[in-house]
């Protein structure tokens, strides 16, 4: 698996380069750009890494669910109820007490919204594709309509909550001025590696995967298939509702409208690139987060930012096909 | 002698893997010619190049004295080539009519009243019945298995393969099914039957040719040989000895199933209050055509499917309200019908599908987690009982072979202290050898104080190896009277019903 990411991140930054030849600019120099925005110094790889954060939380919440069978698409509103729970709550209840209650109820939030996917699939055979996607729609709405008007701060010219108070903020935990590591994207590590060892060496593991794989012969295996896809769901919510959570208490400071720009959506290729082994979420969100910082650095000089959503709509398809490959040859 | 279809020389490697060597095959024109052999000797490769749906290596294929070369079985067919495979090809949505006209409606537009017409003619000449409008989902085993007959007349097959075609009949309806079989032969045309059942070849077929290992053994005609002979040919040696049954010793009730009354998915019920007492020590076996309620009954015995009314005893614990948890940890196991789908995932590696279902047993559970080691010696076990084939552990599953993974199923079910085995079918896929191993692991395991209730649409399997017998029907059990407990032909009656 780790030499197909090789491949693919090679074949990424030709049809990268490709793309740069067309529109008429060096690819050499556009690469160096990229790479010198995105790891080029200590705070452009500080700036990598807040792009990181919130996608690797966010892509370990669909890699549960991927892992039980389930496609959470509504990771994205899962996020925003998550963050915007945090804000309110954060705004009333300060301090370290602040802090984890905002956590805790962002959590409680997106394991919430994400449960009603988890039931009609479980009881109902919905499809959670079709019901997190309606889901997202809602939550993208409602919570506009909150930060418009009950949430928004008093005297805002903009639809934004009013800032935390810095105690009520997660400091960083390294701040040397030139770099800056947050305590999101340990938070990231950290559950992912839990993760990793959890769907390993534990029983509870073993059989959500047996789920995954095949929900029949995990019912036959004494497997309450329902009930896994049920918790599935809602414990992907709730890491949805964390990185929310996160973002606001350690990035943002506050909520307001626009407050995502598709990191939900980011994060289901970060899920779909990580492979079998949930550690390939490091990277694969790494990847993501370094065209994410970089393309800011070619946008400033004078390329389209977009080319860099190209470049990983073009890598996720190649990593479709060839897991498509590997299935098809197993017959 | 006139050959209707001629075999020459034939060769078929897939990869290093030689399938099929040198083997020829000539089928004289209107005789039922038996092609036998164990899983894995070549039998439905070779059906499939006469058939044109794999390309040979080398040989050559004659048809009515004329070499032909199919190039798909679309081909075949327009050259009078038709196969039933073991599984049918009926989809339950259309109708009768529908079905049998598929891919053959002769046109753009569909004339119905012509089409009915001839398929009344059809039926007419083989002595069967259909109401060509009614969903094809209605049809029993030996319904479908009589459409797919007239299908392949309806596309004026003059030579029909059967892959196994009594697999899922009842006595009664594998004689009718060799009786419209015969009629056939005598209007000229010519079956090849493959086949497990020997009583088959003897009663009904001219020649029967063997293959063993992608080679041609022998082709003789029945007269000269026994079953033994050819059981002998077939496996390429001596046979394991049949079991002695002997009375089961009064040990108490093992498992005691009282008037239970079970949905099938249709919402119908399926079991009307079945009764079944199992001795502790006893091979109980179930005969019955498929969709008796047997599938219904393991379903509901494992806690899968919901009991509606009655009670269900293992070794004096009532369990009707358990989880398939709690009764697989209390010793309940499973050799699962549908073993793709039911019993492995093919996906994951055999190490990992040696534990399916034991999960949460001891040694293989410790507190929260997986014991890595024991599951690993486990896996070594479950692969060494009945020597399963395979390039390592931690391989995928569908890396094996459907007789592998058989072997492997079956062991995993029987070798960590089972109170009860439920095993539908045990022996699906196995060769004569291979299914009296798995057969006499049972037994063993009953010996030491554990119980079987044994399913399998074989009644000939299930009289050779069972204790006792009970007979299924419609959702309902019938014991076979004691002077007949061992009588197939009794049996086989109550098995549809009659008395």
């Amino acid at each position: 698996m780790n030499g197909k990411i090789t491949a693919l991140i090679a074949g990424a930054l030709a049809i990268l380069a490709t793309g740069l030849l067309i529109s008429g600019v060096s690819p050499m120099e556009a690469t160096k750009t990229l790479f010198q925005g995105s790891l080029g110094s200590l705070g452009a790889f500080s700036g990598t890494l807040k792009e990181t954060a919130p996608l690797l939380i966010l892509g370990l919440g669909v890699y549960i669910a991927l892992k039980a069978g389930l496609f959470n698409i509504g990771v994205e509103g899962q996020f925003l109820v998550g963050a915007t729970l945090a804000a309110t709550v954060g705004l009333r209840v300060q301090g370290p007490v602040g802090i984890l209650l905002s956590i805790l109820v962002a959590c409680l939030g997106g394991m919430l919204w994400a449960l009603p996917a988890g039931l009609i699939k479980a009881y109902r055979n919905g499809h959670e594709v079709i019901t997190t996607i309606m889901m997202n729609y809602v939550a993208g709405r409602f919570t506009d309509f909150l930060v418009q008007g009950p949430l928004k701060a008093a005297g805002s010219q903009e639809a934004s909550t009013a800032d935390l108070a810095t105690d009520t903020r997660i400091p960083a935990l390294i701040n040397s001025g030139a770099f800056e590591l947050g305590w999101s994207i340990c938070v990231g590590v950290i559950g992912v590696i839990m993760l990793w060892f959890w769907m390993r060496k534990t029983v509870a593991g073993y059989e959500l995967q047996a789920v995954g794989a095949n929900p029949t012969a995990s019912k036959f295996a004494g497997i309450s298939a329902k009930k896994i896809q049920v918790w599935a769901m809602s414990l992907s919510g709730g890491i949805a509702g964390i990185a929310g959570a996160f973002q606001v208490l350690a990035y943002e400071g506050r909520f307001y409208q626009g407050f995502s720009p598709g990191y939900g959506f980011d994060a289901l290729g970060v899920a779909l690139l990580a492979g079998n082994s949930a550690i390939g979420l490091i990277p694969a969100s790494l990847l993501f987060g370094i065209l994410a910082k970089g393309g800011v650095s070619l946008q400033a000089n004078g390329v389209p930012k977009g080319i860099t959503s190209v470049v990983l709509g073009a890598m996720i398809l190649v990593a479709a096909s060839i897991r498509f490959r590997s299935v098809k040859s197993g017959d | 002698m006139t050959f209707a279809v001629e075999l020459l020389g034939i060769s078929k490697h897939f990869g290093a893997v030689a399938a099929l060597d040198n083997v020829s095959l000539s089928v004289e024109k209107g005789t039922i010619h038996a092609l036998v052999g164990e899983n894995g000797a070549g039998k439905t490769t070779l059906m499939r190049v006469l058939y044109g749906a794999l390309q040979p290596d080398s040989g050559e294929v004659k048809l009515d004295d004329q070499p032909h070369t199919f190039k798909n079985s679309k081909d075949a067919i327009q050259h009078g080539i038709g196969m039933v495979s073991q599984h049918y090809g009926i989809i339950p949505a259309l109708t009768c009519l529908q079905n049998l006209i598929l891919g053959a409606e002769g046109g753009p537009i569909v004339k119905v009243s012509e089409a009915k017409k001839r398929a009344d003619e059809l039926a007419k000449r083989m002595g069967f019945e259909f109401d060509w409008d009614s969903d094809a989902e209605t049809l029993s085993p030996a319904g479908a298995q009589k459409l797919e007959i007239l299908k392949l007349l309806w596309r004026n097959a003059k030579v029909m393969i059967l892959d196994e075609p009594t697999a899922m009949l009842s006595p009664s309806d594998s004689e009718a099914l060799f009786a419209s079989l015969r009629k056939l032969v005598d209007e000229g045309a010519t079956v090849i039957l493959v086949t497990h059942r020997l009583p088959e070849v003897m009663d009904h077929c001219k020649t029967v040719t063997v293959l063993r290992g992608g080679k041609l053994i022998s082709s003789h005609p029945v007269s000269e040989v026994t079953d033994r002979s050819l059981a002998e040919l077939i496996v390429g040696g001596s046979l394991v000895e049949p079991p002695v049954i002997e009375p089961v010793r009064d040990l108490g009730i093992a498992l005691d199933i009282s008037k239970i009354v079970v949905k099938d998915d249709r919402r119908h019920d399926v079991l009307k209050g079945l009764d079944l007492q199992v001795k502790r020590g006893e091979v109980v076996g179930i005969a019955g055509v498929d969709g008796s309620g047997q599938r219904e009954l393991f379903q509901a015995l494992l806690g899968v499917r919901k009991i509606d009314s009655g009670s269900v005893s293992i070794d004096d614990q009532e369990v009707t309200n358990w989880s398939s948890a709690k009764r697989l940890q209390f010793g309940l196991r499973l050799i699962a019908e549908d073993r793709h789908e039911e019993g492995v995932i093919e996906d994951w590696s055999l190490e990992d599908n040696a534990i399916l279902g034991l999960q949460r047993l001891e040694p293989i559970q410790k507190s929260l987690f997986i014991s890595t080691p024991d599951r690993h010696k486990w896996a070594e076990v479950v692969a060494e009982k009945f020597s399963t084939k395979h390039g390592g552990l931690n391989q995928p599953m569908r890396t094996l072979s459907g007789g592998n993974q058989q072997r492997f199923v079956a062991a995993r079910a029987l070798e960590m202290s089972p109170k009860l085995i439920l095993a539908f079918q045990p022996a699906r896929g196995l060769d004569l050898n291979g299914t009296a191993d798995v057969y006499a692991a049972i037994r063993e395991k009953c010996k030491a104080g554990a119980s079987a209730l044994v399913v399998s649409f074989d009644l000939d399997e299930l009289l050779i190896h069972c204790d006792r017998i009970v007979a299924m029907n419609r959702g309902e059990l019938r014991q076979p009277k004691p002077e007949e407990a061992r009588d197939r032909q009794a049996i086989g009656r109550l098995m549809v019903g009659a008395q």
